[in-house]
């Protein structure tokens, strides 16, 4: 892997997406991610997506969360200004398999979809005590 | 200050946009084999400035943080109302507020975030004023909330409303 790809995570998404995404544009969502002792929080912002609209892929080292909006303009509407992007959602995150996937939990409310990765038990600090 | 009135007066400062020619139009042959080195770098440069912007705005938390405040916003119209439609995901309905003072759809409001613990963290104020560009019936506004998008339906007064007038020919 080359430095600028290390430095600049996009360039490297971009090698990843030629291979196995479809060339369909897409908009990154805002997301953040949060850590506790017992599991990672990923939060990302998805307006005008509906639960059915949404993909959540758990693959080899690759979480793929797939947002499709649900809103159509109504043929009768005319658009004066428009901002908000026509593109579906794609969120492509690297990971490294420390979390348990078979407890992974995922909820949409609002336009944002919070996602629960619970660590695996092997990771989670483990006290010893001494006999 | 707008523009017109800066006109009428004549003696306005003109603002001109310069564009740098491009080195790939000032050496097309070369461009199109691909084999300028100036070319080459220009393209370079290019796409790794898009892509350290591209990032800006959708990796880096703390810059995303003092973008929190701002949301996107459309604006519609059919034949008997105006629609306003702005991505507020992660609102709850009752910390949104939507006002119309004259010409203008204001919509404010705060959207908490809460902890790994499930408490409110923090609450972000947001704030965004749109003009109406036609009369609207104020009493008569609809707004809903869904999926993280709030649609507001501001329906026109019927003196805004298109009419079909026939007038006689004599």
């Amino acid at each position: 892997m080359s430095l600028i790809s290390t430095l600049l995570p996009s360039t490297r998404r971009n090698e990843a997406a030629t291979d196995t995404a479809p060339l369909t544009p897409a908009a990154s969502p805002r997301y953040e991610i949060k850590e506790n002792p017992d599991a990672f929080g990923l939060e990302v912002w998805l307006p005008g997506v509906a639960k059915d609209g949404l993909e959540l892929t758990l693959h080899e080292g690759e979480l793929t969360i797939v947002g499709r909006r649900a809103w159509k303009k109504p043929e009768t509407w005319t658009q004066l200004y428009r901002e908000t992007p026509l593109a579906d959602f794609r969120l492509t995150l690297a990971h490294d398999n420390t979390f348990d996937a078979a407890k992974v939990h995922a909820e949409l409310r609002d336009g944002v979809l919070r996602v629960t990765l619970p660590k695996a038990e092997a990771l989670k600090p483990r006290k010893i005590t001494v006999a | 200050m707008k523009p017109e009135t800066q006109n009428q007066k004549g003696n306005a400062m003109k603002i001109v946009r310069y564009h740098q020619p491009a080195a790939a139009a000032l050496a097309p042959l070369y461009g199109l084999a691909g084999r300028n080195p100036v070319v080459a770098f220009e393209r370079e440069f290019d796409r790794l400035f898009s892509n350290a912007i591209g990032e800006m705005f959708t990796l880096a938390p703390e810059l995303a943080a003092n973008n929190a405040g701002r949301f996107a916003v459309d604006l519609f119209e059919d034949k008997d109302n105006t629609y306003v439609r702005a991505e507020l995901p992660g609102v709850d309905r009752k910390d949104i507020n939507v006002e119309v003072v004259d010409d203008y759809l204001t919509i404010s409001g705060a959207r908490k975030t809460f902890g790994t613990d499930g408490k409110t963290s923090e609450a972000v104020e947001f704030s965004r004023s749109i003009t109406i560009p036609e009369a609207v019936q104020a009493d008569k506004i609809a707004a809903a909330y869904e999926n993280g998008v709030l649609t507001v339906t501001l329906p026109k007064r019927e003196e805004a409303k298109p009419r079909k007038v026939s007038v006689e020919v004599k």
